[in-house]
């Protein structure tokens, strides 16, 4: 038992004792030879640009991903959670399902305020998707060309278009990808048709990346934005009492109205502004002050004296949660550019 | 790029303890490299940070990894609850020796000291060979498990006000400075008397609120030790113990238990422990779990020394339920 007791306690420490020169040499070389180095560089890597607040449990999906991946070659089955994947030659409608579920995975991992890290892995699924546009029957990426690479494969990250070499992902696949964006947002998918109408592109269509990029953004932010609606609402009704009272729900709707156009409305004087002087640094300035401008205008201050006011002189009645956030939803949508 | 990485981690959020847990899983796929490397390093690396996720990954490990991290100290609390749950609920009474035998069967290596300690928590220091309930030793062993260090440096402080020093001043345990006791003749009675009533309580606020300050370890919350220390005005370190330990707001804060009042209710669980007696009681010979590369595993853990952790029946059952994950930090 004492010697038992001595070995385990061996195994923690975290460094090899001296004079095992030969064993730390083959643990070496069974590390280097399995590519443990490699596997963890990527993947301390990856989860040090999503800055999860869940370190551990990213560690965990990520190495799952690539088990479940590297498991394809070998026809074992995924784990867990995992898309579960057949022996054989898949059939074209299960791989675009797979690639689909993979670019998927790459836009969860960082969320969009990560701004660097989310463009990169916005590339990295259009060009997984990309890869299963028609006549692109051998579509396989090569294994490690996203797991451990962080760099966009085709480069140009933002800039012109790079259709990459499949054209474009099908219209039909990118509307796929936004709906389930949306709805693993928490997004009802009545909340977000309307959106998705505005940024539809036809089935048929190739879709450049501005324009994927754009899409899967403005998705992700409208995620967000109609979680935070949910819980104002929650904040603006007591639970005992039933549904929020109509005035207050108005009072904080046209609060948020006003704040998102200040965000806005300016926005097309500064422009001005900013190009005629042809002053970058300037323009940064007027637009933070303009973000400035319109968070204040939503503060807990404003939206208290409105709220104040509209409950003394508001209409009568209740809105329901569904309601408030359709309305919520209408203020963002009418915002978002038509796509095509 | 390696220095940049180095940077960036050190800007990562420090208490979720990934570099030890990234080494832990590097030196365990070392120590069984043929064992764990069959599957494929990633899929190794997948169910050992899946264990560490859903807390499993404790069970049959070292004392030193057990007490490595808070993560940890409170998954091996939870999974203590959630394989002897049964014996809580049967309402048996067992002793501090036998506590200890139940916390071997998964942790080979358990230190008897930390169970004696638990033990004079539930039994306020005296008799501490009685016999105590399931749900008096959980909580009192979540307590003194977690938050061991404080703990140890509470009770220096403690003694040190028994003694009359004032303990603000550097912390040695011993030493007694001969003018501060009182005369020989009524020393015995008078220290009886002092330890049976204990401190001033406002006085051990006070000390412990210091003591909270420079503590570089994790500790109760400030509320919940001044509630209970603004209730009595002398308290001993063992009622102050046992209060805590029965606190709900410290049980919330190390999250591992449900509060007592549902100690023993779980009826998921107990519907799936039917099951799967159920289930045993139908193929006696045959194996539950469906997957090949689970009863792959099944096989060898089966061939491993360590097969006598599964004879008891109860232990069985429940741990078996968990058995994808907890493989992975098996050795």
């Amino acid at each position: 038992m004492a010697d038992k007791e001595k070995r385990r306690s061996g195994v923690a420490a975290p460094e090899m004792p001296e004079g095992k020169a030969t064993k730390s040499d083959s643990d070496r070389e069974f590390l280097s030879q399995a590519g443990v180095g490699e596997l963890l560089r990527g993947a301390i890597l990856k989860m040090v640009e999503a800055r999860s607040d869940d370190p551990i449990g990213f560690l965990a999906d990520h190495f799952c991903h690539l088990a479940s991946m590297s498991d394809r070659g070998a026809g074992t089955a995924g784990c867990g959670d995992g898309d579960q994947l057949s022996n054989g030659p898949l059939s074209a409608g299960a791989r675009e399902q797979q690639h689909l579920n993979r670019a998927l995975w790459h836009l969860r991992l960082a969320h969009h305020s990560q701004r660097s890290a989310f463009s990169n892995n916005v590339r990295v699924a259009y060009d997984l998707l990309n890869l299963t546009g028609p006549g692109k029957h051998s579509g396989e990426t090569p294994e490690g060309q996203e797991g451990s690479c962080t760099e966009s494969p085709t480069g140009g990250g933002g800039g012109g278009g790079g259709e990459g070499e499949g054209g474009g992902v099908r219209g039909s696949l990118y509307t796929q990808t936004l709906q389930c964006l949306c709805s693993e947002g928490g997004v009802p998918a009545s909340t977000s048709a309307p959106l998705l109408r505005r940024l539809h592109c036809h089935d048929h269509e190739a879709v450049p990346y501005d324009v994927f990029r754009h899409g899967v953004l403005t998705c992700a932010v409208f995620s967000d934005y109609i979680r935070q609606a949910q819980r104002l609402y929650a904040e603006v009704c007591c639970p005992d009492e039933g549904p929020a009272s109509r005035a207050l729900c108005l009072a904080v709707l046209g609060t948020l109205k006003e704040a998102l156009e200040t965000s806005q409305g300016c926005d097309a004087t500064c422009c001005v502004n900013a190009n005629t002087k042809a002053n970058v640094c300037l323009e940064a300035n007027v637009k933070a002050i303009r973000y400035l401008k319109a968070s204040a205008k939503i503060s807990p201050h404003k939206l208290a004296a409105a709220m104040s006011g509209a409950q003394t002189r508001g209409p009568g009645g209740n809105m329901d949660a569904k309601e408030f956030e359709n309305a919520a939803a209408d203020l963002f949508i009418t915002r978002v550019k038509v796509v095509s | 790029m390696n220095e940049s990485v180095c940077m960036r981690v050190c800007v990562f959020p420090g208490d979720s303890h990934v570099l030890f847990y990234l080494s832990d899983a590097v030196t365990q796929l070392l120590e069984h490299k043929e064992e764990y490397s069959q599957f494929g390093v990633s899929r190794y690396f997948a169910e050992y940070f899946s264990s560490v996720k859903n807390s499993n990954h404790v069970l049959f490990r070292e004392f030193n990894y057990i007490t490595a991290t808070p993560h940890n100290r409170s998954s091996f609390i939870r999974v203590f609850w959630r394989c002897y749950r049964q014996i809580g609920k049967s309402g048996e009474l067992l002793s501090v020796l036998e506590f200890r035998s139940l916390l071997q069967l998964l942790c080979p290596d358990f230190p008897v000291e930390m169970v004696q300690s638990t033990g004079r928590i539930v039994l306020m220091d005296d008799a501490v060979d009685c016999l105590m309930s399931f749900s008096d030793f959980i909580y009192a062993f979540q307590l003194q498990l977690y938050y061991r260090e404080f703990l140890d440096s509470v009770l220096t402080i403690y003694q040190d006000l028994l003694a009359g020093k004032s303990p603000n001043t550097v912390i040695v345990p011993t030493s007694t400075s001969v003018e501060l006791l009182p005369p020989v003749a009524t020393e015995e009675n008078d220290k009886e008397r002092q330890q049976h009533d204990g401190v001033e309580a406002s006085t051990l606020a006070e000390c412990v609120d210091a003591l909270c300050d420079r503590f570089k370890h994790s500790h109760p919350s400030r509320s919940s030790m001044t509630e209970i220390l603004a209730e009595k005005d002398k308290i001993c370190f063992y009622s102050f113990l046992m209060s805590l330990s029965k606190h709900g707001g410290v049980n919330q804060d190390i999250g591992a238990l449900p509060s007592m009042a549902e100690l023993l209710i779980d009826p998921e669980m107990d519907q799936e422990l039917d099951k799967l007696v159920a289930q045993i009681a139908v193929s006696p010979g045959s194996n539950s779990s469906g997957s090949a590369v689970i009863g792959l595993k099944e096989q060898q853990r089966k061939a491993s020394p360590r097969r006598n952790i599964h004879h008891r029946r109860k232990m069985e059952v429940e741990s078996d339920g968990s058995t994808e994950e907890t493989d992975s930090s098996e050795n």
